[in-house]
């Protein structure tokens, strides 16, 4: 078991010394994350609040679509996005395989389900006097969905968070839309997958750590959040 | 002057099954306070949520200060504002909650402050003590005081209220209907109010509105509901005690609820010969209020257990003689019950 203790050993090395290609995949980790989270929250925000605050005939249908959606395989969205984006596709135009964007569309699919799906239920268990407040103070039209989902603040950053914790750790679709390129469109998790298989255990488990200690930042960050949300 | 609102044959049903307002012609004055009296379910709130443009109506035309209101709802929202039963506070401080309206209409800063701390003022709340105060560390008393400043903030034309003392402490209730007053009276705002508070209603509304299953009402004070039976020409009501009230049996009764107007009932200190077909009831005085916009006395009396009703011109001699547990007679032709 010596080459785990070593490994970890090593991670620390590459850490503390900023290693290049280790600083390059955690930078295209946190280019990627930020990209999609951006799309995601831009994407589902709007979609949850419209599921949760409106009433029209499918809402109960696009409800269940988007609840199974929160459980589609990452390789299956791999699949789907690869068919779309490489040459032979109807996007292949474009030129997104084996980049960063590319990455993120798989990782868009992936997450904006999560943040629709758990903003529909916080705008849905907001209170119903909020909505009588609010016109009656005189809001309307965007200032009153703005409010409306800022009133539902704690739950949004929790879904948000579930989204990021879903794809900073997704590695199916990554692999298949990124590649998994050395100093272009390597990640943490496609790094960790291919160290492994190689036997270099001391940058996987270095990556791990990272890895681990964003895991640990969400946690702590939904504990405070859900200690808010009791107030 | 022109009324604040006009109705007529105004219809709001519930899921398009429940008629919850039917008004045929309704005005309401565009100063002082309009009272909203009747039963639970009679109406009184839905009727407030369609006056403050939170709920639409299904047919009929609803004028506001003699203009149709199709199309400008959003616009007379900005002077109309509704205080909801049981108030809700936005997830902010009370600061942020009573300059939110203000900041909506883009009232220059050093003015959202000075009229945030106006406000709390008026309803009992020292800003330097309540300001900064998030909104889960106030009782529920206070959270009604807080949303009241902050509607008292927007200065506006209109003020609805619906029940706002139902559910606070007897400190919070006072303070809010002191507000509501010196809003009506200082800043000339139109104040409608629906409250269970009848002897505060009697004395400060100028007018008062009485709805009973959505409909407006003359005599929603006195409704004398369930226990009528037929008995020969006429439809009878035992009290306990053995005393009855006879109404007139026609073709359309309901025979199920009555509104007897107080301006019908004639109030005398001993009892009077029966003579044809008139109501005598005996009770005694539970309480005297002045009605201050009809120049008149509402005499309360309690008459076998229930609670009648009876106006007194506020100068005629009677009034003098008038206190509590004093026995009194009610008077009133059964053709002044009026079925429903």
């Amino acid at each position: 078991m010596d080459f785990i203790a070593n490994g970890f050993v090593q991670a620390f090395h590459l850490l503390f010394t900023a290693d290049e290609e280790t600083m390059v995949i955690l930078v295209t980790t946190l280019r990627l994350t930020a990209l999609s989270m951006a799309l995601i929250l831009a994407l589902g925000l709007p979609m949850g609040f419209a599921l949760g605050y409106f009433t029209f005939p499918g809402k109960r249908a696009l409800c269940t679509v988007t609840d199974t959606l929160l459980a589609l395989p990452t390789v299956v969205i791999g699949l789907l996005v690869y068919a779309f984006i490489s040459r032979r596709g109807l996007l292949g135009d474009w030129e997104l395989l084996f980049t960063v964007e590319g990455m993120a569309i798989g990782q868009v699919i992936l997450g904006t389900p999560i943040v629709a799906a758990y903003t529909a239920s916080a705008v849905e268990g907001l209170d119903s006097r909020l909505r009588q407040t609010l016109l009656t103070l005189g809001a309307s039209g965007a200032k009153l969905a703005a409010v409306s989902l800022w009133e539902a603040r704690f739950m949004i950053l929790t879904a948000a968070l579930t989204a990021l914790g879903r794809i900073v750790g997704e590695v199916g679709s990554a692999m298949m839309l990124g590649g998994n390129i050395k100093w272009h469109t390597r990640t943490i998790t496609t790094a960790i997958t291919l160290e492994t298989g190689k036997g270099d255990f001391a940058l996987g488990i270095a990556l791990g750590v990272i890895l681990i200690l964003i895991s640990l930042l969400l946690n702590i960050s939904l504990s405070f959040l859900r200690r808010r949300t009791q107030n | 002057m022109t009324p604040l609102y006009e109705l007529h044959d105004l219809k709001q049903s519930y899921r398009k099954e429940t008629l919850t307002l039917d008004i045929s012609e309704l005005s309401i004055r565009s100063d002082g306070i309009t009272g909203l009296v009747g039963p639970n379910g009679s109406g009184k709130s839905t009727l407030l949520k369609v006056l403050s443009f939170l709920m639409p109506y299904d047919s009929g035309t609803l004028l506001y200060r003699g203009e149709p209101t199709a199309g400008r709802e959003s616009a007379i929202r900005r002077e109309v504002t509704y205080l909801l039963q049981n108030s809700f506070l936005l997830s902010r401080s009370v600061y942020e909650n009573v300059a939110f309206g203000l900041k909506l209409r883009r009232t220059e800063p050093s003015e959202v402050k000075d009229r945030v701390c106006e406000s709390l003022a008026r309803v009992g709340l020292d800003p330097a003590e309540f300001a900064s105060r998030q909104w889960y560390q106030l009782s529920g008393g206070e959270v009604q005081r807080a949303a009241l400043a902050a509607r008292l903030a927007l200065r506006p034309r209109v003020l609805l209220l619906d029940e706002p003392t139902a559910n606070v402490d007897e400190a919070s209730a006072q303070l809010i209907m002191a507000a509501a007053v010196t809003e009506a009276e200082e800043h000339g705002t139109a104040v409608i109010v629906a409250t269970h508070d009848m002897p505060w209603l009697y004395e400060m509304s100028a007018e008062i509105i009485g709805l009973y299953r959505g409909r407006v009402t003359a005599g929603a004070e006195n409704i004398l509901q369930g226990g009528w039976k037929p008995e020969g020409g006429h439809m009878i009501r035992s009290f306990p005690g053995g005393q009855t009230v006879y109404a007139e049996r026609t073709e359309a009764d309901a025979g199920r609820a009555a509104a007897l107007d107080p301006s019908d009932v004639r109030v005398a200190l001993s009892r009077p010969q029966q003579t044809g077909s008139v109501n005598i009831a005996a009770g005694h005085v539970v309480h005297l209020t002045l009605e201050r916009g009809r120049n008149s006395v509402l005499v309360t009396a309690d008459v076998g257990g229930s609670f009648l009703k009876a106006r007194v011109p506020e100068g005629d001699p009677l009034c003098r003689e008038l206190y509590p547990q004093r026995e009194v007679f009610f008077i009133f032709p059964y053709s002044s019950v009026r079925w429903l």
